[in-house]
């Protein structure tokens, strides 16, 4: 049975957004829930954004919910229809593959792949973040770090000590609720 | 997507089992490192993090302290031994199979933490140790605190232990096998014997035309500038100024070979070094000393 990493990607691919901010890429983005793109806090910085597709370019989207503890902003997409992520329902597991879709650099859809190192706090005392051991690069924040069959398991937010730390989806879920967004 | 969720289930059910029998080892005084407890009651971990011989301690999977003490070192190899009364704490599972070029494989640091990556090559690129089968080098990261640590294949069996402090630029792992050994060696002679010569060394080029006589294609050598009286090698009759060319058949081209080619197991075996002395080739048949243990 082959390892399909390309099949990954492409499913992936197509639910990673660029987020471009005053006229400047600034990071990733999730389309999810329907109709909404989840991304890094620090990404966005004005209420009006740009968000890319595979396909199009320049859709517009409003920040609805930024919360900067948690580095995570919700934005609602305007007047288009565009595919929507899968999220894990499960937590990650230390050793599973992940993989690491953004723009790193402005390189469109870059994947990375790599395993789940650990899970835990960056500090002490802080709340858990996943550490993975995948190669991150300015322009994957906000994007999806998601497990090998597509779900997305984390919002990558940075890197330290060489590895990706992620925002956990349960932590995404709960801001999104905060946000007063359902979600199926 | 079938194989690689299979792979990935795989990856994450071999770094619970690895987290069983990994512990943290408490021996410097910067952060902490990885041990694997190999048998009961003994821990393996690496020479180089453990700093000092006493109040070193070992941190469970359960989080609680065990005292250790340190049962003996193989400095050649990166390897330390302690004895800690570990109760019902899980045995690594050791696999005598040979890791080979291409295998996936995990290092699992304390908590667990884990990383993966290939096995890169057999050896270091430099040195061929056939004596004790040769490490494996990495292509994975060894994050702070890793070293000591296991290398565990898919299954979650040990291959061998990790360190970042035996070679430079290289992330390695000593292979099971050789830690085996050592063990062994512990276990029949109560401690680990460290190899001694009694000889003072500096790295020589060797000339063209000596190379030619030696039937070599070896650089470089190292040169006695110091014979310890009553030593092995006063013994074994070797002069300053011999040329020491080889040892048991390995080539010594610094004097940190003859570190790493000299194993425990070895002390009170006679091994053949190839010297050229006046320019002479000969071979000196030499009795390895053990080290005089620190009061």
């Amino acid at each position: 049975m082959p390892l399909d990493f390309a099949g990954l990607a492409d499913t992936l691919r197509r639910v990673t957004v660029e987020v471009t901010d005053d006229g400047a890429a600034r990071g990733s983005g999730v389309l999810w829930p329907r109709g909404y793109v989840v991304t890094n806090a620090h990404v966005v910085r004005r209420s009006r954004v740009t968000i890319g597709t595979l396909e199009r370019d320049h859709l517009q989207a409003h920040l609805v919910a930024r919360s900067a503890d948690d580095d995570l902003a919700l934005l609602r997409l305007v007047g288009v229809e565009l595919p929507t992520a899968t999220v894990a329902e499960t937590a990650a597991r230390i050793g599973s593959l992940v993989v690491a879709v953004g723009h790193p650099f402005g390189l469109r859809g870059a994947l990375t792949a790599g395993i789940v190192h650990a899970i835990g706090p960056i500090a002490r005392n802080g709340v858990p973040w996943i550490h993975a051991d995948v190669r991150l690069a300015p322009g994957n924040s906000g994007g999806p770090l998601a497990d090998v069959s597509g779900a997305v398991v984390g919002i990558n937010a940075m890197v330290a000590g060489g590895l990706a730390l992620a925002v956990p989806i349960s932590r995404v879920l709960d801001f999104v609720r905060s946000a007063g967004v359902a979600h199926p | 997507m079938d194989a690689l969720l299979a792979l990935s289930n795989e990856l994450a059910g071999a770094v619970e089992q690895a987290a069983r029998y990994v512990v943290g080892v408490n021996g410097r005084r910067r952060f902490g490192s990885t041990g694997v407890h190999w048998q009961q009651g003994l821990v393996v971990t690496a020479d180089h993090t453990v700093e000092v011989d006493e109040d070193v301690t070992v941190t469970a999977p359960d989080g609680r302290t065990l005292t250790a003490t340190v049962a003996g070192r193989d400095p050649a190899i990166d390897l330390a031994v302690l004895r800690v009364d570990a109760g019902d704490l899980a045995v690594a599972e050791i696999t005598a199979e040979p890791a080979r070029v291409g295998h996936i494989v995990l290092a699992i640091g304390r908590g667990p933490r884990a990383s993966w990556g290939l096995v890169s090559a057999i050896g270091d690129g430099r040195r061929r140790r056939p004596e004790t089968g040769d490490w494996l080098s990495l292509d994975l990261t060894l994050y702070p605190g890793f070293s000591g640590g296991p290398l565990i294949d898919a299954r979650g069996r040990v291959v061998g232990m990790t360190t970042s402090g035996a070679a430079r630029h290289f992330q390695i792992a000593i292979p099971a096998a050789t830690v085996d050994r050592t063990l062994d060696e512990l276990m029949r002679r109560g401690r680990i014997p460290r190899p001694y010569l009694g000889v003072g060394t500096q790295a020589v080029r060797l000339p063209e035309a000596l190379r030619e006589r030696l039937g070599t294609d070896q650089r470089t050598a190292v040169i006695i500038v110091d014979v310890q009286a009553d030593s092995p090698a006063a013994a074994a009759g070797l002069m300053v100024g011999d040329v020491l060319v080889s040892l048991g058949g390995t080539r010594i081209t610094e004097p940190g070979d003859l570190r790493a080619v000299l194993h425990p197991h070895q002390v009170g075996e006679t091994v053949t070094l190839s010297v050229a002395r006046g320019g002479e080739p000969r071979e000196v048949r030499l009795t390895v000393g053990e080290k005089a243990r620190r009061a």
